[in-house]
């Protein structure tokens, strides 16, 4: 037999113990995996949205953290045109509406002009159109908010209380935030909203959206046009947002208080599960066996447990935040797709945590004479 | 011939003393006692009287309050691996076997051996061999929780030979084991002693299994009330007790 199968054998032969350790740890680790996973993927879905439409550059008003409160001048997209480099600039006006009528209270409708690249790029379903310039009270649904209204192509529904908009076409998005959203033409969506003449912001399409320095020089002559406007790279721009901000922070502070209460757990699990081994490592130190000996065989249970309960955890938050995220009230507004970054940020918080854990009681057993060792009750 | 000659010691004390703080009591008191390499003693006395504190400190299991342990010439307050001594000249064996529950009786035996020099292949042939040697090959296999006390001891026996000490301390052996169990396991030291000339030093309560080692030390309230060798035995008058302290 050799050291290391003993140490297997340690833990899969005591199976009570080791199973509740195991528990202990996916709890923890799966709070952790489920909370900054929600939190990540939230972010990069609106990542994915400017991915997808080929942004590369967001203009808002200076000091707007919500799209919500950005105004600016729709005229202001003929001047950014004129910047060489730029190809595009898209204005959009963004709102957020209650259909309590229907069931739904928070709808996020998007104004853009027929034709543009942003509404060109939508992966309209088959049975339905897109928007064209000359349509009059027409609407797109994304594909969760379709379902959540239980509309489909041809349907009517009502809108700002100024009528009913016929449902010309569903466009599909594993976006959430999109998938979610509602799209109609730029011009009713000012009238409605008392804003003629303006936008939430521009998404700015460039010939060469792949070099860095491009987007900056562009950033820069954009900012230049005028002191309330602010041009960022899409990827700063979302990472300023401040839903995306309150998202992070909160996510953050419930994963440190996951990861306090699982670091306590560990500590309390492992210090539980060797002060119940004292006698054992009484007899180990008897038979000879050395301090280090009876340490490493310790911390490397330690990390074994923790593994099988970092993997566990992160497999019961990548189910648990999947089907909490197909429930009626969250789908499509939170995004269930927990990366490997995130999966791997989990697992070695188990193990770091777990052998960390460990390490205390370990050094405290291994010091003990083995006389004091064998006494232990 | 003097049997008490002073040399070929294996262990000598000098002034040893163990002071138990919580409640003040003293385990041993002054104790000087020399065990000759390849000598079979028996430690008797009633309980409470140090033999077990005793046998502790000569196997480097527990520190003294005072005094020296000497092994082979050395002071262990010199000696700066104690571990390495435990585990490669003494074999312990105690009366509740302290065999871990979760490993067959095969691989309880291996279990000293990781602080030896076999390979995971060599430790399993070594583990059989003695195994075979306390007459446990057939039950290798199995778990304590499945054996009698008597063959969970002489698992325990077989493991305490796995690094092959030099010497074996046994702490009441016998005291969970039936009569006949018993007896099978003094043949056992006694085994060891005559054919592997290993130096076995045990407590027991009974005086028979006493009367077997070559030499009785008694105790009594910390302190050596008697030492007798075999040959003496018919010619021993008990020391007179110690005035109450």
């Amino acid at each position: 037999m050799r050291f290391y199968t003993f140490v297997f054998k340690n833990v899969v032969r005591r199976r009570v113990r080791s199973t509740l350790t195991v528990i202990g740890m996916a709890l923890a680790v799966g709070a952790v995996v489920a909370l900054v996973g929600v939190s990540r993927s939230t972010e990069q879905s609106f990542m994915d949205i400017y991915q997808r439409q080929n942004t590369p550059i967001i203009v808002q008003q200076r000091g707007a953290k919500q799209r919500l409160t950005s105004v600016l001048s729709e005229k202001l997209g003929e001047e950014i045109e004129k910047i060489p480099g730029v190809k595009h600039a898209n204005g959009g006006l963004v709102d957020f509406t209650s259909l309590e009528q229907l069931g739904a209270d928070a709808v996020i409708v998007q104004g853009w002009r027929p034709g543009s690249p942003l509404m060109k790029n939508l992966n309209i379903l088959p049975g339905g159109r897109n928007i064209s310039p000359d349509d009059k009270h027409c609407v797109l649904l994304g594909d969760q908010l379709a379902i959540a209204l239980e509309k489909k192509v041809g349907d009517k529904l009502s809108l700002y209380e100024s009528g009913e908009y016929v449902v010309v076409g569903i466009f599909e998005s594993h976006i959430g935030y999109e998938s979610r959203s509602m799209v109609m033409r730029l011009s009713e969506l000012q009238r409605f909203m008392g804003r003629p003449g303006q936008v939430s912001g521009f998404a700015v399409l460039v010939d060469r959206p792949d070099e860095p320095k491009e987007i900056e020089r562009i950033c820069a002559a954009i900012s230049a046009l005028g002191p309330r406007i602010d041009a960022k790279s899409a990827v700063d721009s979302v990472k300023d947002t401040a839903e995306i901000r309150f998202i992070n922070a909160m996510a953050w502070i419930v994963s440190a208080i996951a990861i306090i209460i699982g670091v306590v757990l560990m500590l309390n699990t492992m210090i539980m599960s060797v002060s119940e081994r004292t006698r054992e490592i009484g007899i180990l130190r008897a038979i000879g066996w050395g301090r280090l000996r009876i340490v490493r065989m310790i911390l490397v249970e330690a990390f074994l447990l923790s593994l099988c309960g970092g993997v566990l955890g992160s497999i019961a938050a990548i189910g648990l935040t999947r089907a909490l995220s197909q429930h009626p009230d969250v789908a499509g507004l939170i995004d269930a797709h927990i990366g490997p970054g995130v999966i791997a940020f989990g697992i070695v918080c188990s193990l770091l945590v777990g052998v960390l854990g460990a390490a205390y009681p370990a050094l405290r057993g291994a010091q003990l004479l083995p006389t004091e060792a064998l006494r232990h009750e | 011939m003097n049997k008490r000659r002073r040399d070929n010691f294996i262990f000598r004390t000098e002034h040893l003393s163990k002071l138990y703080p919580d409640g003040q009591v003293h385990a041993l008191e002054d104790v000087e006692i020399d065990v000759r390499r390849g000598e079979y003693v028996a430690i008797m006395g009633p309980s409470g009287s140090g033999k077990s504190t005793l046998l502790n400190l000569l196997g480097a299991l527990d520190r003294p309050t005072s005094g020296e342990v000497y092994y082979d010439g050395r002071p262990y307050s010199k000696v700066r691996n104690l571990e390495r001594v435990r585990s490669q000249q003494f074999g312990f064996v105690f009366q509740s076997f302290h065999l871990l529950p979760i490993l067959t009786a095969l691989e309880n035996v291996q279990v000293p051996m990781f602080e030896g020099p076999l390979g995971a292949a060599a430790r399993v042939a070594k583990a059989k061999e003695l195994l075979a040697l306390v007459g446990m090959e057939h039950r290798a296999d199995h778990m304590p929780q499945k054996l009698s006390v008597g063959e969970r001891q002489r698992v325990a026996i077989a493991r305490s030979l796995a690094n092959d000490p030099s010497v074996i301390l046994a702490d009441e052996p016998t005291g969970n084991l039936d009569s006949h169990s018993a007896e099978g396991v003094f043949e056992l030291f006694a085994h060891l002693h005559e054919d592997r000339g290993l130096t076995v030093v045990l407590i027991t309560h009974d005086e028979e299994f006493g009367r077997l080692a070559q030499r009785t030390i008694r105790m009594q309230d910390g302190r050596i009330r008697s030492d007798v060798y075999a040959e003496d035995r018919r010619f021993y008058t008990p020391l007179p007790p110690f005035a109450v302290q």
